[in-house]
């Protein structure tokens, strides 16, 4: 077990960096020049004599592969460079998005799990009743209802009609920012952080809970036709303890696999969430990166999404052992 | 200048969406709707703490250093940092009058060619440095090592150019004299607008410790000889700046002492989460969305009736086969006929804007009303010239491409222009193209009918003819429009002194432009896009540079 882990986490090393190695090359293949950009062409023609200043001052007139290599030398020390354009160190700005995505991630994680497990069980175990057909269609509704506009009628409802009909103050809802940024034990929002809190993250939440909900239904009515689950029954344990113990630990395989993907995307790629939001995380600041032609954030920030994905799809591998006492993480590779 | 880029694809979508927003919206909340443009603050009450939700709109800001900004957003935090030599007084948004600030006085010679400013006494920056005419050599020099997107301008002083590539180390047409209070400054070239140029952000003083911190200055906590300086440094969620007691006053000298303690401009990150923040009463202020402009007026404040110094209009390009050329020409006026101005202001603006007849906005020194003969609505007449063209043996191998950077809200715009086109007899296709791809296809001159806008750094013609159509213009004209005599018309025009003879001439070059050669269509003008609750804040002026002049924003009583 214990080289397992050691060889899968060695293993995030290649995958930095050929993952980091393929953005930086395909950089140089999108339409628009960075040198261009930078020195002000998005809707100009710049001075000539910006163009050769910004040339140099990013190495732009260095051979790719040389470009290449500089860029590795100074990762490898944790120097993630400055944007080229606001010039701010991206290893800050690595430190500032990083965490307000990871806290949200975890937030629509929690409600993913505890609303999007709890809805799927009960629809397996009462199915075709009433609570069965309902979560049907809500589930069905919010992973068709896209991000963006979930989350403009969240606003909507909850943040600006409160406040044009004089709510008391307990019952506000923020519309965007991250607020306070008071939090205790690194997650647990304080004070009024709440506020500006629970509408991203139910709307970031939205769909992965109705996957989660769905999955963990259909999963859990395979496993109940199981043989296993008669015999359970057969010797007398009560249907909870059939559907918890037996059930719901055989059903979770698939399910935790959805959610670990949801958890690695959510944390990179919250873009819409975080745009309708203004949420300051990682996703959107990629996306408008990668716009802006600006390598070091897109590289620097894209290093900490692969590093997550590689981690959260380790403990995703290693909470199947657990779910499933029969997997014996590699063991094939040892034999 | 340019508005701060929308980098986001998701601004169409939200356009669409607020149209939902707006017909649930709710009325009850009974407002004046009146424009706020005036520059005497009414009563209201001192002090306080303003959020600002409509200015940083989109991305955080890229620059907000007097030598690297290039935005409009930008422009709104420095100019309540740091003042120039000069400034605009703007009381008569028809006729903004350049007046000295930290220069109490200037002057230039016959010829224009060489400038004299004389530094005010005793003024200093929040630090305490006293502001010297050697610190604008000190600033300007600064400006050209950083080589913003603006340090084109240096060129315009003589040696500024040797000194951008770095031949020079020195600028050679700046002379102080910190005993006078001189600053003579040399001009390449003869200029006459010289004093409105050097009052732009490029030219305002910077104190010793941004010259210290070279380009890391605007991630420090930047102060200047403004209203107001930061305390703390900016970052990617918003940038605060508070009241500076060192400062001497605006041009008038009134220093407004009940201003605003402080104002924090919040990033939002489009038009529709900014005025849905406000409506949540996050905020003091915020900015309209267009679907959003009926359900504002007459809910809320706004200053949708300031005319912004900006046009938003179409270019065509000279050496494309098929626009391009003297035979084309009736076909070019025919497609500026064709155009229903009034219908694209209507159907996607809401009204909001200026149907334009002229490139060069109202407000603008030497501005004419109705330059352009081909902006007025006629599609019998645009089919007749249309027809005329094809009666001189021309017809159409392909539909006209009408390009555009995508997802930026202009395809409405396009779609009205091609089916108005089409009842001319004009075959035309909507052309969109992903944003960087467009501008970098429009640098590189390869467009046919091409989207552009342009907002005024200040308030010369010079600014819109030069700057957008001349041929040796550093900026925009890569279009292919080469065109002599509206070459020699600008230049002359930029070295006349006499205000009205200077007019005609731009006037002129403006003619050749839209009548004679037809080379550019303009479309509309812009207008003021703040909404503020007219209950809280008693007073919020925003000039036709679509700068809010701060120091006067006042909360009511």
């Amino acid at each position: 077990m214990f080289s397992y882990i050691t060889r899968r986490v060695l293993l995030i090393v290649p995958t930095v960096f050929f993952a980091l190695s393929f953005l930086f090359f395909l950089f140089f293949t999108l339409p628009g020049d960075p040198v261009n950009l930078i020195a002000g062409g998005a809707d100009r023609n710049p001075n000539p004599i910006t163009i050769q200043q910004v040339t140099e001052r990013y190495g732009f007139d260095d051979p790719l592969v040389v470009q290449f290599g500089n860029y590795w030398k100074r990762t490898i020390t944790w120097d993630l460079g400055e944007s080229f354009r606001t010039n701010r160190s991206v290893n800050d700005l690595l430190g500032d998005k990083a965490v307000n995505s990871v806290r949200l991630a975890s937030w629509a994680l929690i409600l993913e799990v505890v609303v999007g497990i709890a809805v799927g069980i009960v629809s397996a175990v009462r199915r075709y009743s009433l609570a069965d057909r309902f979560t049907t269609i809500v589930t069905a509704g919010a992973s068709a209802v896209p991000v963006f506009v979930l989350g403009f009628i969240l606003q909507y409802v909850f943040a600006v009609l409160p406040n044009k009909n004089d709510f008391p103050e307990w019952a506000r809802i923020y519309t965007s920012r991250l607020g306070p940024d008071s939090w205790s034990l690194f997650l647990i929002p304080r004070g009024d952080q709440w506020r500006y809190l629970i509408l991203p993250a139910v709307t970031l939440a939205s769909v992965s809970t109705a996957l989660a909900a769905r999955m963990t239904r259909g999963s859990m009515l395979e496993v109940m036709r199981a043989d296993f689950m008669r015999t359970a029954r057969a010797k007398g344990l009560r249907e909870r303890q059939v559907v918890a113990r037996h059930g719901l630990r055989n059903a979770m395989l698939p399910v935790i696999t959805l959610i670990g993907i949801d958890f690695g995307s959510t944390i990179g790629s919250a873009v819409l969430t975080e745009t309708v939001f203004s949420w300051p995380g990682l996703g959107s600041a990629i996306a408008d990166s990668v716009i802006e032609r600006d390598l070091p954030i897109t590289l620097g920030l894209t290093l900490a999404v692969v590093v997550a994905y590689s981690v959260i799809n380790l403990l995703v591998d290693l909470s199947y052992a657990w779910f499933d006492p029969r997997i014996r993480l590699g063991q094939g590779e040892a034999n | 200048m340019r508005l701060k880029r929308r980098g986001i694809k998701l601004l169409a979508l939200f356009l669409g969406l607020s149209l939902v927003a707006a017909a649930c919206g709710s009325d009850d909340n009974e407002g004046s709707g009146t424009t706020t443009e005036g520059t005497e603050a009414p009563d209201g009450s001192a002090g306080g703490d303003f959020i600002d939700l409509g200015t940083i709109v989109g991305d955080p800001l890229e620059h907000i250093d007097p030598a690297l900004n290039s935005t409009l957003d930008g422009y709104q935090i420095i100019n309540s940092i740091y003042d120039g030599l000069t400034d605009i007084d703007a009381t008569d948004p028809a006729s903004p009058k350049i007046v000295p600030h930290v220069a109490e006085s200037y002057e230039a010679n016959d010829d224009a060619s060489v400038w004299t400013f004389k530094i005010r006494e005793g003024q200093t920056f929040a630090g305490g440095e006293e502001i010297l005419p050697s610190t604008f050599q000190r600033s300007w020099e600064r400006a050209a090592d950083l080589a913003g997107d603006y340090s084109y301008l240096l060129t315009f002083i003589d040696g500024g150019a040797e000194r951008l590539d770095g031949t020079a180390d020195t600028l050679s047409g700046v002379k102080v004299d910190d005993e006078a209070m001189e600053l003579i400054v040399t001009l390449d070239a003869p200029y006459s607008n010289f004093d409105a140029v050097s009052g732009f952000q490029l030219f305002m003083p910077t104190p010793e410790e941004a010259v210290a911190a070279g380009e890391d200055w605007e991630n420090q906590p930047m102060f200047g000889n403004g209203a107001y300086k930061m305390e703390t440094a900016r970052n990617d969620e918003e940038i605060k700046i508070v009241k500076s007691d060192e400062w001497a006053g605006d041009y008038n000298g009134d220093t407004w002492d009940d201003r605003l303690d402080s104002i924090t401009f919040r990033v939002t990150a489009d038009p529709d989460t900014s005025f849905n923040s406000f409506e949540a009463g996050e905020g003091d202020n915020g900015s309209i969305p267009p679907a959003r402009v009926a359900d504002i007026e007459g809910t809320y404040g706004n200053t949708l009736g300031v005319s912004i110094l900006g046009s938003y209009h179409f270019v065509l390009n000279d050496r494309a086969p098929e626009i391009g050329g003297e035979e084309n020409l009736k076909l070019r006026q025919a497609v500026s006929m064709a155009i229903d101005r009034e219908e694209i202001n209507e159907a996607v603006y809401n009204g909001s804007r200026t149907t334009s007849t002229g490139i060069t906005p109202p407000g603008i020194p030497g501005f004419k009303e109705g330059i352009c003969e081909f902006c007025t609505y006629d599609a019998a007449g645009a089919k007749a010239l249309f027809e005329e063209w094809q009666a001189e043996g021309n017809t159409q191998a392909a539909p006209l491409p009408i390009q555009f950077n995508a997802d930026a809200g202009h395809e409405p715009v396009v779609a009205i222009i091609v089916d108005n086109l089409a009842a001319a007899g004009i075959e035309a296709a909507a052309t969109p193209i992903d944003g960087e791809t467009y501008f970098s296809q429009l640098a590189d001159g390869v467009c046919v009918i091409c989207r552009a806008g342009w907002f005024a750094d200040y308030p010369t013609y010079d600014n819109f003819m030069f700057d957008l159509f001349h041929s040796t213009s550093l900026d925009g004209n890569n279009f292919g429009f080469v065109n002599d005599e509206f070459d020699a018309l600008v230049d002359e025009a930029k070295q006349t002194t006499d205000k009205d003879a200077q007019a005609a001439l731009f006037q002129e070059a403006e003619g050749i432009l839209l009548n004679d050669a037809t080379m550019a269509i303009p479309i509309n003008w812009y207008r003021g896009d703040y909404v503020y609750d007219e209950d809280k804040v008693a007073n919020f002026p925003q000039t036709n540079f679509g700068l809010i002049l701060w120091e006067q924003v006042k909360f009511a009583a």
